[in-house]
């Protein structure tokens, strides 16, 4: 059960975290992984294994949409970019995750710990 | 360095896709890993330490080929939408059926209720019982991470379903036995009374998952 809360909250910030990412810019999974590590400080890390299924029901669902493209190197990758419907899912998720980590503030003090 | 393709394809052969989607899967899952090897080298590290590095991206090969499946299967969109309209419309419409019957099964008599010398049949028992329906209907679709506009179209279901059917009935109606404004009027009170009457009974069962407050799980 524990497990299974801990994958959805994985599963939840990681799409809030893609799509923010994807917000910005178009980029490619490695790209999207990398920038997610980095500018989490490492607290949110995407292996290959969880990075990808979750672009793919993202791209299932019509939030990103993939489109093979070469990178500054020349080399053919799969660039994700945001749909008109992903980019209305970024606002009421943002403000989901506020409410979540406020009411567990509330109940844990996250904030001061 | 190492054939990436071959090495993803080797690990991905019981990957489940078209064979154009399965190529594009490969393709992307090995410039990824080939991305990681070339980063890991880049910092110095050995052929060996950065094929490993590559390597631990992906702990279980299958977990990872079933997920893909899952998430690259085309039936997704239609699922997704059977899950979170389709299934819980039906479920809300057999629900405010059943109720129907049973209320009249039980012997609980409408009301007659008179309006401007035409009288209209007012089924408050059956309508006393919708709001439990709608509410279902609403939370099945919330369950099915179904939008705000899924979650009303499922929680009016029933309500939707007998304004097509009278809306399709009506023309008929009025072009068999002629057009009169009593006919008119009385179809009106027939679409306020099984229509805009169990729609808002169902709606106001429904208002509490029509909020976006639960935190969004796939």
């Amino acid at each position: 059960m524990t497990k299974r809360i801990r994958s959805k909250i994985a599963r939840g910030s990681g799409e809030l975290a893609i799509l923010s990412l994807l917000a910005e810019r178009p980029l490619y999974g490695f790209e999207i992984a990398r920038q997610i590590g980095e500018r989490t400080g490492g607290a949110l890390n995407f292996t290959l294994a969880s990075l990808y299924p979750l672009l793919y029901e993202m791209e299932k669902r019509g939030w990103v949409k993939g489109r093979w493209q070469a990178n500054h190197a020349g080399r053919d990758r799969r660039y994700y970019s945001l749909t008109p419907s992903g980019r209305r899912q970024l606002a009421p998720l943002r403000k989901e995750w506020r409410a979540f980590f406020q009411a567990l503030n509330s109940l844990a003090g996250v904030s001061h710990a | 360095m190492p054939d990436w393709k071959k090495v993803v394809l080797e690990r991905m052969v019981s990957l489940k896709l078209s064979l154009d989607v399965k190529e594009d899967v490969i393709a992307e899952l090995a410039a990824h890993m080939e991305e990681i090897y070339e980063n890991a080298r880049g910092r110095g590290l050995s052929h060996a330490v950065a094929l490993e590095v590559a390597m631990q991206e992906v702990e279980d090969w299958s977990v990872l080929t079933a997920a893909i499946s899952r998430a690259k299967s085309e039936e997704g969109p239609m699922n997704h939408r059977t899950k979170a309209l389709w299934l819980p419309g039906l479920a809300t419409l057999l629900g405010a059926s059943l109720l129907l019957a049973l209320t009249q099964f039980a012997g609980f008599q409408p009301r007659l209720v008179w309006v401007g010398g035409m009288g209209m049949l007012f089924y408050w028992p059956w309508l006393a019982g919708l709001p439990v329906f709608g509410a279902m209907g609403a939370y099945l679709s919330r369950r099915a991470q179904g939008p705000i506009q899924a979650r009303l179209t499922a929680c009016l279901f029933p309500a939707l379903i007998t304004a097509v059917v009278m809306c399709l009935i009506l023309p008929w109606g009025l072009a068999i036995n002629g057009f009169s404004f009593f006919r008119l009027v009385h179809f009106g009170l027939g679409f306020v009374n099984w229509v805009a009457l169990p729609g808002l009974a169902l709606f106001l069962g429904a208002i509490p998952f029509l909020r976006e407050s639960n935190l969004r799980t796939a």
